[in-house]
């Protein structure tokens, strides 16, 4: 089979999963399950066939592996779309093919499949510990078509079909987020979600629409291949704030990945996000979703770094971007140290990590941002996996728990007891890390693959992939723009200090909460996608190592370097090894990882975290993330909402254009009666009755000749002949 | 010979005398009979205009047998209205008959 | 089939008013009967315009199927119709939501023979206006529509209809008073009421203009303008364009379910129509000078029309609004060509106008299908208000696919049909009118929070008790009355292509 055929077929399976399960499947678990783990299971070897392919292919760059057919007329021309494999979307695929089959297996055992249904869960509500979830079907549809999303997205040969994928992604978002729609929470989160990315949405279909007009295609080896079209963009004008017509669309474009990567300022959604189940949360902000706004600027590398060369001062794009990249990357890790809620951490340490990213392709370190990509897609993925293996540890220990407290109290058995066990379910939060400790003990495998994937979060060294990618954006900052490498470096140290928390405040210590005392591990269906990715996430790095890395570089060749820059067409060069990135970075994780294990590894129960006593205001401030969702509340959404309610509808449209519609009726209906009064009835009638008037006033003053008597009647003939016969004789003879 | 003008004179006279007895008087057969002086004073004029101008053609009596016939039939019918209303109303003077008014 | 080919589009056109006709002599106590007969008369339509849809031949230049019979001889006007590849699309799209919406009228109860006997002229009229291709017979179907759905709305609406149908029939037929005028004065100037000869005599006419034999001391370009302004504003009110808008909120809301979809489906389109059809074609100068004017408008529906639909607390009155803001993008498309005309952008303003075709055709379909499920929820809940459903998806899970489907076509998700019209009305429109497209993207952000405050409100939400025990999914009938929208949808969202063949070489060679 032609691997262009096969790469046509890699999002189909999950799609038709969707339709399946949708149309047919979706009452029994089983099938359901079949269906989704099946089609992305066959995504999964094509995808890992079609990367087989790409990494034996040569010059793949220039290329790539690509088939498209017409579909959309455009005026003259039509538009095409297609599939195209070059070495960005190859990495890419690989990672999202063994991330999403990981989610997917995962899913099963934390849905609780084969568990019986409890009689007390309700459809749109999360199933009580133990149960399986109700809506079983809708989920794995919902993740089956998000996972057609994404890989239409990563295979997509033009913008148009990206978008689309992107779109799609961004609907599955919304219903998985709120999925669990009985909570308001997740309500909220589930809108908050949609239009904060639709903002970013909207600006990117300016930058579809500005591309196309100039260039007449959409198709990415046409633009981004040809220096002619870059360079042409590059030179024309846009008119708006001097940036040229590039400049312009590629910062539409970046507000895209802004709003879909969650940076500053559209992050907002990403942390109330959690509100999904944790699979979700793995799909949106690690596997798939995220990872797309970050695969939109490094495929529009070439156009966001137009004009520019390694060594050259940064183009004003560029300078944006990396701004925006590294200010998110600092931003969201001062937030994530203050956070309690397991995977609110996660939350802000994904955005902060995507800003990593950002600031990457804003400096121009392509291969950089790409290794840091595939690396983070493992770990995080690895990371929110086994955050909810450890949620669901904390749900039955809190189950458990309060049947114990509940057989401890015999006097209050049936319904009272039920109640009181289910009274005790709310209060007690099972993702407050505060309430978690010492569940090494109760979860070892759950603990040993999370403490893997949070030192590579951290960039232990050598051992996890993350310290490669980080370490390598991190000689490219030092490079390019010290200020960035400053707040990369200080970043990297937060992010270390709160992976150590998070493991510390979880993991060791003892229990601070009956829920976490009866905690115990995961099934093993749960367990085994965190074993893969774990593996990933230590091996993946060795893939990148620099050839000039001190003892060790060179014994492995760096493989990553050579195949992802063949995207380029002007292939870059690997940066030069230096010295105190590395020795920062060094410093930083490790320094980070000790501080933060040494305060948290042994929180008593009940304690205040020793940040908030030491930071005080300040750390409340970083707790309300600054406050900047009450800010949009005040500033943005509820004077649009007022807007909307209030100006246009009720005001607007209501009092002034239908009052003017109604004062237009009434001066109608006054002309009317004024007609009415004064000339119908006036003048029209009242000729009408003066002439009837008159004739009766006439008949009056006429009838008197009719006496009645004979007499004067004949002798006013009389009177009448002599008359007649005086005119006829005297007047006229 | 009598000359005409006498005649048409008498019969002038005796038109109004009839005229008179028409407008004046108060009993309905009394006009009644003012009106049978006026058609014979009619007759009167008809016959001498008849004798006196065409004397050979027969027109002129002819009109006034006519005129004869038609005076006795309206005396007949006009009697017999003034019966039928005097056994109605109890009355035979002319202005007192005026149902026929506004 | 020869007496078929000759004349399809005048069977097409009366076969509706035969139907009702026919209707009005069944038994009116046999509602089983009437309703299926109604059901039956509407798809005879139906599978003509599906034969003409086969028929038709894109890549013939002119219209087709064309037929013309001597009229008023006297003032030129005579029985003139035709189409192209703009009128198919609407043709069919008439044709089809005819039938779907009598098969949504199977709850009303009351004089059941008049209700059927009306829609069945409405359909006349409505297809006259797209088949017309004479000015004179054109003002004559535009007016027949109206009656039928003034009475829709009034005998069988909800309760301000009264207030609701009277607006309505009011407000467009003010607006008709200035069409009927400028109609009157093209055809006594060109001397015919024929269409083909307007459009080549009109647009270039600069002879003193002498209407009936009156001199009217006004400059040609004047009158022209005026006259213009006169079209502009009838299908302005029409379409709806704001600030003509707020008769439709009030009809929409009050009309019955089926004369919500036949409303918002196919009654908008025939302002959307009036402009391609002519508009555009007689007074290319004109709405040239005006076409920021009109983009402005249109932008002031897109945005106004997104807020106003996401204030609402009714959810009828929120799909109503969404109309304004959906018919929008069919205007900025307009006011793009429109602007185009001889420069150089006629590229771009091929796109343009092909999106707003398309997008007519599709809000004909997602709209009608919202209003459709509008109606499924509200037969069972007797309650149009978002704050009384709450949380219903558990209590009908189909019900609930269907309408997160037909409102992610509505939001214009890419995938489905929404996405392709207004990419394309975007794609168009940027180069020509770059500020305003940034404006109406304000409202597609809008868009996005009013579909999702109706899902939200009527599915999620906090879990309602107070349903537990009605019926409330949706059933058989109801589910094959919304499929075949919901087949096109999706086939028009994936494969544009077999719409767009039909709609695309007509605006080339009108616009090109």
């Amino acid at each position: 089979m032609p691997t262009t055929l096969l790469i046509w077929l890699i999002p189909l399976p999950p799609l038709l999963a969707f339709g399946l399960i949708v149309l047919w499947a979706n009452r029994s678990p089983r099938v359901s399950t079949a269906v989704a783990v099946g089609g992305m299971a066959l995504s999964w070897v094509f995808g890992l066939v079609v990367f087989a392919a790409a990494v034996g292919a040569e010059h793949l760059g220039a290329e790539p592996f690509a088939s498209s057919i017409p579909w959309l007329p455009l005026g003259t021309e039509v538009l095409r779309i297609g599939i195209l494999v070059d070495p960005l979307s190859a990495i890419t695929l690989f990672f999202v093919v063994w991330t999403c089959l990981a989610i997917f297996v995962y899913s099963i055992g934390y849905s609780n499949f084969g568990k019986a249904r409890d009689p007390q869960d309700r459809p749109g509500l999360p199933p009580h510990a133990g149960g399986v979830e109700p809506l079983y079907g809708r989920f794995f549809a919902f993740l089956s078509l998000f996972a057609f999303g994404m890989l239409t997205l990563v295979l997509s040969d033009n913008l148009l079909l990206l978008f689309i994928g992107w779109e799609i992604m961004g609907l599955c978002s919304y219903l998985l987020i709120g999925f669990w729609f009985g909570k308001e929470s997740a309500r909220k989160a589930m809108v908050k979600a949609f239009i904060t990315t639709r903002v970013g949405d909207v600006f990117m279909l300016l930058g579809i629409a500005a591309l196309y007009s100039f260039t007449g295609t959409l198709s990415f080896h046409e633009i981004l291949r040809s220096p002619d079209t870059l360079n042409a963009l590059a030179a024309a004008p846009s008119g708006v704030l001097g940036l040229s017509l590039a400049g312009l669309i590629g910062l539409l474009l970046f507000a895209g990945t802004v709003g879909k990567s969650a940076q500053f300022p559209l992050h907002v959604w990403l942390p109330d996000a959690m509100e999904g189940p944790t699979p979700v949360s793995a799909m949106i902000h690690a596997a798939a979703m995220v990872s797309a706004g970050i695969y939109l600027i490094l495929r529009f590398f070439p156009l966001l770094t137009v004009g520019w060369h390694p060594g050259e001062p940064l183009t004003t794009t560029m300078l944006v971007i990396s701004a925006v990249g590294a200010f998110t990357a600092l931003f969201a890790s001062t937030i994530a140290v203050a956070q309690n809620d397991i995977k609110r951490v996660l939350a802000y340490s994904t955005i902060s990590q995507l800003g990593y990213m950002v600031a990457a392709v804003g400096i121009g370190a392509f291969v950089a941002a790409a290794f840091h990509l595939v690396t983070h897609a493992f770990f995080k993925a690895l990371l929110f996996l086994g955050s909810g293996s450890v949620i669901h540890g904390m749900e039955h220990g809190l189950a458990a728990s309060s049947k114990n407290a509940a057989q401890a109290m015999p006097g209050q058995g049936g319904p009272a007891g039920q109640s009181g066990a289910h009274a005790g379910h709310d209060h007690v939060d099972p993702q407050d890390m505060l309430n978690m400790g010492g569940l090494r003990r109760k979860m070892p495998w759950t603990f040993w693959t999370f403490l893997i994937g949070g030192l590579a979060l951290a960039g232990f060294p050598i051992v996890t992939a993350g310290f490669w990618s980080k370490d390598e954006i991190l000689s490219a900052a030092f490079g390019t723009h010290t200020l960035v490498f400053v707040l990369l470096a200080l970043a990297a140290l937060l992010t270390a200090l709160y992976t150590a928390r998070q493991i510390g405040m979880t993991f060791f210590g003892s229990p601070r909460s009956p829920a976490a005392e009866h905690a115990h591990e995961s099934r093993p269906v749960m367990l085994a996608p965190l074993v893969l990715l774990s593996v990933f996430s230590i091996a993946a790095g060795w893939a990148g190592i620099h050839h000039e890395f001190p003892v060790i570089g060179g014994w492995i060749p760096n493989w990553f370097e050579e195949f992802v820059a063949g995207a380029l067409a002007a292939h870059p060069e690997a940066t030069a090894f230096a010295l105190p990135p590395l020795l920062t970075s060094l410093v930083v994780s490790l320094g980070g990882l000790t501080l933060g294990f040494l305060i948290y590894r042994r929180l008593p129960r009940g304690a205040v975290d020793p940040l908030a006593r030491w930071l005080g205001p300040v750390h409340t401030l970083l707790r309300n993330k600054y406050y900047v969702d009450e800010l949009y509340a005040a500033v943005v959404v509820r004077p649009a909402y007022w807007f909307g309610e209030t100006f246009v509808y009720a005001w607007t449209d209501r009092k002034v254009i239908d009052g003017v519609l109604h004062g237009a009726a009434r001066l109608v209906l006054a002309v009317g009666a004024w007609l009415r009064h004064w000339i119908d009835l006036l003048i029209v009638n009242g000729f009408g009755d003066l002439v009837g008037g008159a004739t009766k006033g006439a008949g009056r003053m006429f009838r008197v000749i009719q006496s009645g008597r004979v007499q004067a009647y004949l002798a006013a003939g009389l009177l009448f002949a002599g008359l007649m016969l005086s005119y006829m004789l005297l007047v006229r003879p | 010979m009598i000359p005409l003008s006498w005649y048409l004179l008498l019969a002038a006279a005796l038109f109004c005398i009839g005229l008179y007895g028409v407008l004046g008087r108060r009993n309905a057969v009394a006009v009644l009979m003012g009106i049978e002086l006026m058609l014979n004073a009619v007759n009167i004029n008809l016959v001498a205009f008849w004798r006196y101008l065409t004397p050979t053609v027969i027109a002129g009596q002819a009109f006034a047998i006519i005129v004869f016939a038609v005076a006795a039939s309206e005396a007949a019918v006009g009697l017999a209205l003034i019966i039928s209303i005097y056994r109605q109303r109890s009355t035979v003077i002319a202005e007192d008959i005026d149902l026929m008014k506004w | 089939m020869g007496l078929l080919d000759s004349h399809l589009l005048t069977w097409i056109l009366f076969a509706p008013a035969i139907g009702a006709v026919l209707m009005l002599l069944l038994p009116a106590d046999r509602p089983r009967l009437l309703r299926r007969a109604a059901f039956a008369f509407s798809l005879v339509p139906l599978a003509l315009s599906i034969y003409l849809w086969i028929g038709y031949d894109p890549a013939r230049a002119g219209y087709q199927f064309v037929e013309q019979v001597a009229w008023y001889v006297n003032i030129g006007s005579s029985y003139h119709v035709g189409v192209d590849g703009i009128s198919v699309p609407m043709v069919l799209l008439t044709t089809l939501l005819t039938p779907l919406a009598l098969l949504i009228s199977w709850s009303v109860e009351e004089r059941i023979r008049s209700y059927m006997a009306l829609f069945l002229f409405l359909e006349t009229g409505m297809l006259g206006v797209f088949l017309s291709l004479d000015l004179l017979l054109f003002f004559v179907f535009w007016e027949i529509g109206l009656v039928p759905m003034y009475f829709l709305i009034n005998q069988w609406g909800s309760a301000n209809r009264n207030y609701a149908s009277f607006k309505f029939l009011i407000i467009t037929m003010a607006g008709s008073l200035g069409l009927l005028l400028a109609i009157q004065l093209i055809g006594l100037t060109v001397g015919t009421f024929d269409l083909t000869t307007i459009t080549r005599v009109w647009p270039t006419y600069a002879a003193s203009l002498s209407v009936a034999g009156l001199p009217v001391n006004l400059p040609v370009e004047t009158v022209k303008a005026i006259a213009f302004w006169a079209f502009v504003i009838a299908f302005a009110i029409k379409v709806p364009v704001w600030p003509f808008h707020t008769w439709l909120p009030d009809a929409h809301t009050e009309a019955p379910t089926a004369g919500s979809m036949i409303l918002a489906g196919v009654l908008l389109k025939l302002g959307g129509y009036g402009f391609l059809r002519l508009v555009l074609p007689l007074y290319p100068q004109q709405a040239s000078a005006f076409a920021g004017a009109l983009a402005a408008l249109a932008v002031l529906s897109i945005v106004l029309g997104a807020f106003g639909s996401w204030g609402q607390s009714d959810f009828k009155r929120l799909v109503a609004y969404s109309s304004v803001n959906h018919m929008g993008f069919v205007l900025l498309g307009v006011a793009a060509a429109a602007r185009a005309y001889g420069t150089l952008s006629a590229n771009d303003a091929i796109i343009a106008v092909n999106g707003a075709v398309l997008q007519m055709f599709n809000h004909g379909l997602s709209a009608a299908g919202m209003f459709l499920l509008v109606g499924v929820i509200y037969e069972r809940t007797h309650t149009r208000e978002l704050s009384a459903y709450r949380g219903l998806f558990p209590l009908a899970p189909v019900y609930g696919g269907i309408l997160i489907f037909t409102a992610m076509a509505s939001l214009g998700l890419p995938g489905l049909n929404g996405f392709i019209s207004e990419y394309m009305v975007v794609q168009g429109t940027w180069p020509i009118f770059s500020a305003y497209t940034a404006l109406a993207m304000i409202g597609l952000l809008i868009t996005g929070a009013y579909i999702l405050k109706a899902i939200g409100s009527v599915l999620h939400g906090p879990l309602n008790e107070s349903w537990a025990g009605h019926k409330l999914e949706i059933n058989r009938r109801e589910v094959l009355a919304i499929a075949p929208l919901m087949v096109l949808m999706l086939s028009i969202g994936v494969w544009p292509m077999w719409i767009l063949r039909v709609i695309e070489p007509t605006v080339m060679r009108l616009f090109g």
